[in-house]
């Protein structure tokens, strides 16, 4: 009777694992048809000469595409000023962001407002925005140097300099980009239990015990995730720059995805610009399971 | 019942679409001159019958737009407008049809064409692929209110032992922007943005030293004298002679600081001239003109040329009725027209009009402009001798790279794109 009940089971298991994969099937394949199908295209059209002026596969190459960008001075030059910039933005953004979020965490009333007002610069498109800043921040018809002018500091050069532009493009970026930060961390943070804090309260704890023994633990995962979308995104970061200073001035802005963008479309170059972008791939891939990791471990 | 009857009329619908002529469909360009052109398209659907979409956009994405289309072996264009940065890598790779057959069957005349935009934006290697569309070759504009001031006259005499008067040598203009920068007031105003906007600016610099590009095997001569005069005259321009933040204006803000009346002078393209006369833009109305980039001597230019060409492309769905478009728009009436609704002529025989020239009196400098003007390197890479010109004038402006060592850095990638090219043996 056991026995009979139990195949019986393991036969109905089966069915209904096997009728699970048959639905899930036409999905996957979809899913990794959308998302494998340009990965495998990139890498393989990385390993042959592929121009756009002789857009065909007959000249394989190996890794020679690899070994010219990985070569190329302004290639590394570029993934190492892209490498500070998204330390730079993700690092600000995060401190800014937690900052806000803990405090509307404690807002009781007009909280829509609140959030209304810091999701406009969210929902502007990155070349409206870059618009509107290089307008801001043109040195003498702007208005950000109209008004420094008005308490006596001279203007500023914001994307003239070689040392100030980077700044600058730092600087919009968190505008643009901070609410992100703020609106998943304040989820988070909503999202916590109150009985922790009850009885950390009752144990005598001040409020920033709390923080670093109560919050910041629990936070912990959606810290990480936040983080890790943050990371790369800002790696992608292209649209400012192309509309803000196109690299310049100098080489002072050149980030990674506008170099490879310049491979492909100005210098038509399409089998070096898909090796580059694989090698960028890679390192944001590394990124991720290590951080993916680091979350699974301290579950 | 109601679902046949909206079927049966999709479906005659469908019928009615592909029984009618398909149009000429055309990527453009947001700029003055197309839409002068698409102002006057229902002239011509009205003659021929032939429906014109011209498919508007940014500079920027046009190449991106044109190229998939031009490599299908049916794209969606029937006719292209290319820039002549772009001459040198259709032609290379194939995208253009002759139009010399068609040229001779309908005696279309191509003589009236200043030589130079034939040369630029016509003719590839003796084939015409082309006929020249509009030109911004580049001229200096300035003000001519602060020449006629007595007061900036004597002053001027004294320092430098000279009439102040329009520039006939670049060395006279140089004096005068170093003159004019004073109290907040700048001598020049440049549009340092990388890549084309400061790599064609310093073109002017650099032909009005007398320099040029490459020699007639395609051997750079920018690490010359002249090109090293040039760009040091540029980074001083930029960092001495005018506002900050120069060196990252694209040409709409170095237009506002002239336009707002806070500089003498802008080297720049020549349809803005019309834009500094119009009051919702400018303050200096009836105060700036527009002449030749003075060169060495007074008989020489230092003025860049640039120009588009109407083409139609090998993957032309419709080249015949592409081609009776291209007949009519460049035809002496119609580039009449254009150029009194303010275009930028490429042919002679506009720039002599009398009702042309009475609309616009400084027309006859603007054609000495392009008589006068010298070509930028075109050859199938321009766009990444571009890209790489455009980033060591920045390191040079930025004072990162001395003058000879970025001229000597872009001459090796020109030599190797010159090389890959087959220019240079």
């Amino acid at each position: 009777m056991i026995g009979i009940s139990g195949t019986g089971a393991n036969a109905a298991d089966r069915r209904d694992r096997r009728f699970g994969y048959a639905m899930a099937t036409p999905s996957l394949l979809v899913l990794f048809l959308i998302i494998l199908f340009p990965v495998i295209s990139a890498l393989f059209t990385s390993l042959h000469d592929y121009t756009l002026i002789a857009p065909n596969f007959d000249t394989f190459t190996g890794l020679t595409n690899f070994k010219l960008a990985l070569g190329d001075a302004e290639f590394r030059h570029s993934a190492w000023l892209t490498l500070r910039f998204v330390i730079g933005v993700v690092a600000l953004e995060f401190l800014i962001g937690f900052a806000v979020a803990l405090m509307l965490n404690k807002v009781e009333r007009f909280k829509p407002i609140y959030y209304a007002i810091l999701l406009c610069p969210l929902l502007m498109n990155p070349v409206i925005v870059g618009l509107i800043w290089r307008m801001f921040l043109h040195p003498n018809l702007g208005i950000v140097n109209y008004l420094l002018s008005t308490i006596g500091i001279d203007p500023v050069n914001w994307l003239g300099d070689t040392k100030i532009a980077i700044w600058t493009v730092i600087l919009v970026d968190i505008w643009h980009q901070v609410s992100f930060m703020i609106v998943l961390l304040l989820a988070g943070l909503s999202s916590l239990p109150k009985e922790p804090y009850e009885a950390a309260r009752v144990d005598g704890a001040n409020a920033f015990q709390c923080f670093i023994h109560i919050t910041l633990p629990m936070m912990r995962t959606v810290i990480v995730v936040t983080l890790l979308i943050r990371l790369i995104f800002a790696v992608k970061t292209y649209d400012l720059i192309y509309i803000m200073t196109r690299g310049g001035p100098g080489t002072a802005t050149d980030f990674v995805s506008y170099f490879i963008y310049r491979t492909a479309f100005v210098s038509l170059n399409v089998g070096e610009a898909s090796a580059m972008s694989i090698i960028l791939l890679t390192a944001i891939l590394g990124l991720t399971v290590y951080l993916y990791r680091y979350m699974r471990s301290i579950n | 019942m109601l679902k046949q009857l909206l079927l049966g009329s999709v479906m005659a619908l469908g019928f009615i679409g592909s029984a009618a002529a398909e149009p000429v469909n055309i990527l453009m360009e947001g700029v003055p001159d197309t839409e002068y052109v698409k102002a006057l398209v229902p002239e011509f659907t009205k003659e021929t019958g032939i429906e014109v979409n011209l498919e508007v956009v940014n500079y920027a994405e046009m190449h991106t737009k044109l190229v998939p289309q031009l490599v299908s072996p049916k794209g969606s264009y029937s006719a292209i407008v290319v820039d002549f940065y772009w001459v040198g890598e259709f032609a290379k790779a194939g995208w253009m049809q002759p139009l010399d057959d068609r040229i001779k069957a309908d005696n279309f005349d191509t003589s009236p064409y200043i030589p130079a935009m034939m040369d630029l934006v016509g003719k590839v290697n003796g084939t015409t692929y082309m006929l020249p569309f509009y030109n911004y070759a580049m001229g200096l504009t300035y003000r001519t209110d602060l020449l006629a001031d007595a007061k900036n006259q004597a002053d001027f005499k004294t320092k430098y032992g000279m009439d102040l008067k329009v520039p006939e040598t670049w060395d006279e203009y140089q004096k005068q922007v170093e003159f004019f920068t004073k109290d907040g007031f700048y001598g020049a105003v440049n549009q340092g943005l990388r890549p084309d906007p400061i790599a064609m600016e310093w073109s002017n610099y650099l032909f009005a030293n007398g320099g040029e590009y490459h020699d007639a095997d395609w051997k750079p001569t920018l690490n010359t004298p002249a090109g090293v005069k040039a760009l040091e005259q540029y980074t001083n321009s930029i960092n001495k002679y005018g506002p900050v933040g120069s060196a990252s204006f694209g040409f709409d803000e170095a237009f506002n600081v002239m336009a707002q009346g806070k500089a003498y002078s802008y080297i720049t393209y020549n349809f803005f001239r019309t834009a500094y006369d119009d009051p919702s833009k400018s303050a200096v109305v009836g105060k700036v003109e527009i002449m030749p980039v003075p060169g060495v001597s007074p008989d020489k230019g230092g003025s860049l040329n640039g120009a588009w060409g109407w083409a139609i492309p090998k993957s032309s769905p419709n080249p015949d009725d592409a081609w009776t478009f291209l007949k009519w728009v460049e035809s002496k009436e119609i580039t009449k027209k254009r150029a009194l609704a303010g275009g930028s002529p490429t042919r002679t025989d506009v720039f002599d009009d009398a009702d042309v020239l009475a609309k616009y009196p400084y027309y006859p400098a603007l054609k000495k402009l392009l008589l006068t003007s010298h070509n930028f390197a075109v050859f199938t890479y321009t766009p990444q001798l571009v890209e790489v010109l455009g980033r060591e004038l920045s390191l040079a402006v930025a004072g990162e790279k001395t003058p000879a060592d970025a001229l000597a850095a872009v001459e090796v990638e020109f030599t190797e794109l010159a090389k890959k090219d087959g220019k240079l043996k």
